[in-house]
């Protein structure tokens, strides 16, 4: 039993697989390629919200199957990513594999889910498909690049790095090639988007860097909001380090020009740049708008405030950046606390028991510097039913120790979502 | 190996596996479990802080996390970090969050520097007093355990403490900020080193 046991364990587990298997051919992936054996959650997007729902469902009751969809290899963390731009941390510090969640018994297939089928409760995968007995889906955002003329068509040439990865260590070359005296662009999209302070650090990011590398550069940021949306005054107090910020409030960027290097406002301004940086409009992960998740808008889920089930289709929970109406930000730490709260709802319901009510938390850092940051938290009850919120404090200004704090929210909430 | 086989190779165990890594540390059925979410992002859904400045709950006594919420939503030890937090757990029932985390297993302590666990062993004789040979506290005096927890959180409270930033004007305290202001700056990493590596 020991041995077969371990053997199980191994298989799963990724690590030490069978020399003899790895000649053979691999099976096609069609008709229901993984028959369901007992209770089973497949969850698509290894991200904040859907890898910590699938560690908490295999930590709540070990005897539900767990299958994570997740395209990507290996999770790269949003959160500190603008400070790979500034330079201050590698893209390597924030990338962490998935083998934690299989040492919870999670079962990881690095594939997209092609499809949803609510009244089969199937996800399409390849030429197959997963049968499952409740769905999670965590797809994050996607870029609304029909919103800005050109961006579609300019391809690489113009950079969001609003999902950490290659797109942020491109932007961080050019931010560095840049010659001093250049012009760097950074625009931000109209709310709702991820991560509302983010536009703002990243602003502090690329303006710490100019600062002390290219003192003749500066920085314009153009937002399509008509002040910075998420903690102001500790932004605003920020920037007084940073006099090569020129930022313009209500300026919302409808055209991107590559060829000509120049960004075009929604009031007829042409903006030219060195390097840009474009933050697009933002709606659910495709595979929601696909499977009818989002509402009347097209562009956001919403859901249960107690059990994170969609309004539109029951059996399938939807999490993280791509839900709307709870009064929380588009956050990691939401997302994590949603994962949470979803998987708790997901294994009381697959019992027949009464999910209990459970509000999420947040707390957003912000780096303003090197090694100074700042943070907005929040916390949250249930009440008829619905998230409303406690209190939402602001810590007291910025500072090393608050810098400090960001970096070992950050070490423990990676910990807690893929360890 | 393909994404597929390798998913495969997993599925055909799957039963026996549920028996290998199915004892999870911290039981779902503790009235505590789902509550403690407000607390896990960071101090981990088992308590165990996986950061040098975030302390860790597992194993904390519960009259002392108890106490130490309702100081913080207080506005006692004033930390922006915690008094939302402390509030909504106010809410959710501090006994049955304290009595989880209390449930759950103590790490091992991490000792990174053991020149310096020897240098706090020698100055830790006036802690004693107080905190017990062992450093295990004293509830019946509100003495809290100091071992196990991480060193940069350690230290940071004795800072707090030394600048009277924390539980501002309480009179059962002034005996110990006052021999916080005793203590060379260069001490207090060693102390905190010294009690961060007891068990």
């Amino acid at each position: 039993m020991t041995t077969i046991s371990r053997r199980a364990f191994l298989g799963t587990s990724g690590v030490g697989l069978g020399l003899g298997l790895l000649g053979g051919c691999a099976p096609a992936m069609k008709g229901d390629f993984a028959p369901k054996g007992g209770p089973r959650v497949v969850v698509i997007g290894g991200g904040w919200g859907g890898a910590t729902a699938a560690k908490y469902v295999r930590l709540a009751d070990p005897t539900i199957e767990v299958v994570l969809l997740e395209p990507n290899k290996e999770f790269v963390s949003c959160p500190l990513s603008n400070l790979v731009l500034s330079g201050v941390r590698t893209i390597d510090s924030l990338t962490f594999g998935y083998g934690g969640l299989r040492s919870h018994g999670v079962r990881i297939l690095h594939e997209a889910a092609a499809a949803i089928e609510p009244d089969a409760r199937r996800v399409r995968v390849a030429e197959g498909y997963l049968q499952y007995d409740r769905l999670i889906v965590s797809p994050g955002i996607e870029f609304q690049t029909e919103q800005i003329d050109g961006l579609a068509a300019a391809g690489d040439q113009v950079l969001h790095a609003w999902k950490a990865g290659p797109q942020t260590v491109e932007l961080a070359r050019r931010l560095h090639a840049m010659p001093d005296g250049g012009v760097f662009v950074l625009t931000i999209p109209p709310i709702a988007y991820r991560c509302p302070p983010g536009p703002y650090e990243r602003t502090c990011q690329v303006a710490w860097y100019l600062k002390h590398n290219k003192p003749k550069s500066k920085l314009i940021v153009l937002d399509a909001n008509p002040n910075i949306v998420s903690k102001t005054g500790l932004f605003r107090a920020a920037w007084k380090d940073y006099p090569n910020i020129d930022y313009r409030a209500s300026s919302k960027v409808v055209k991107v020009d590559p060829g000509a290097r120049e960004v075009t406002t929604e009031f007829g301004d042409k903006v030219k740049y060195d390097v840009v940086n474009v933050i697009p409009p933002q709606r659910a992960g495709t595979i929601a708008v696909q499977a009818d998740l989002v509402g009347a808008d097209k562009r956001w889920c919403e859901v249960n405030h107690v059990t994170y089930e969609s309004v539109k289709h029951k059996g399938i929970h939807v999490i993280g950046d791509s839900t709307i109406g709870l009064p929380v930000p588009k956050s990691g730490t939401v997302a994590n606390a949603m994962g949470k709260i979803s998987a708790s709802a997901v294994v009381h319901m697959l019992r027949g028991q009464e999910p209990p009510p459970m509000p999420p938390i947040n707390v957003c850092y912000s780096w303003v510097s090197d090694r100074e940051a700042m943070a907005v938290i929040n916390s949250f009850k249930i009440e008829n039913g619905k998230v409303v919120q406690i209190e939402q404090k602001l810590t007291p200004g910025q500072s090393q120790a608050f810098g400090q704090n960001a970096l070992g929210w950050a070490r423990s909430i990676w910990n807690d979502i893929l360890g | 190996m393909t994404n597929l086989r390798r998913f495969l190779v997993g599925s055909a165990g799957f039963a026996l596996l549920l028996v290998v890594v199915g004892a999870a540390a911290a039981d779902p059925k503790d009235p505590g479990y789902v509550k403690a979410f407000s607390c896990s992002a960071c101090h981990g859904y088992d308590g165990a802080s996986r950061s040098d400045t975030v302390p860790v709950l597992a194993g904390m006594p519960a009259w002392y996390l108890k106490k130490a919420i309702e100081d913080y939503a207080a506005g006692k030890r004033p930390a922006a970090e915690m008094e939302p937090y402390a509030k909504m757990v106010l809410q959710l029932g501090v006994d049955d969050v304290a009595g989880y985390f209390a449930r759950q297993k103590r790490p091992a302590p991490v000792t990174t520097d053991a020149a310096a666990v020897e240098r706090g062993r020698a100055a830790a004789t006036q802690c004693a007093v107080c905190h017990g040979a062992s450093g295990k506290g004293d509830q019946s005096k509100g003495v809290p355990d100091l071992t196990g927890q991480p060193a940069g959180y350690l230290r940071n409270q004795m800072l707090l403490f030394k600048s009277d930033k924390r539980s501002t004007g309480d009179p059962n305290l002034s005996a110990l900020k006052a021999l916080m202001k005793t203590i060379p700056d260069e001490q207090y990493a060693d102390l905190a080193a010294y009690f961060s590596s007891l068990r």
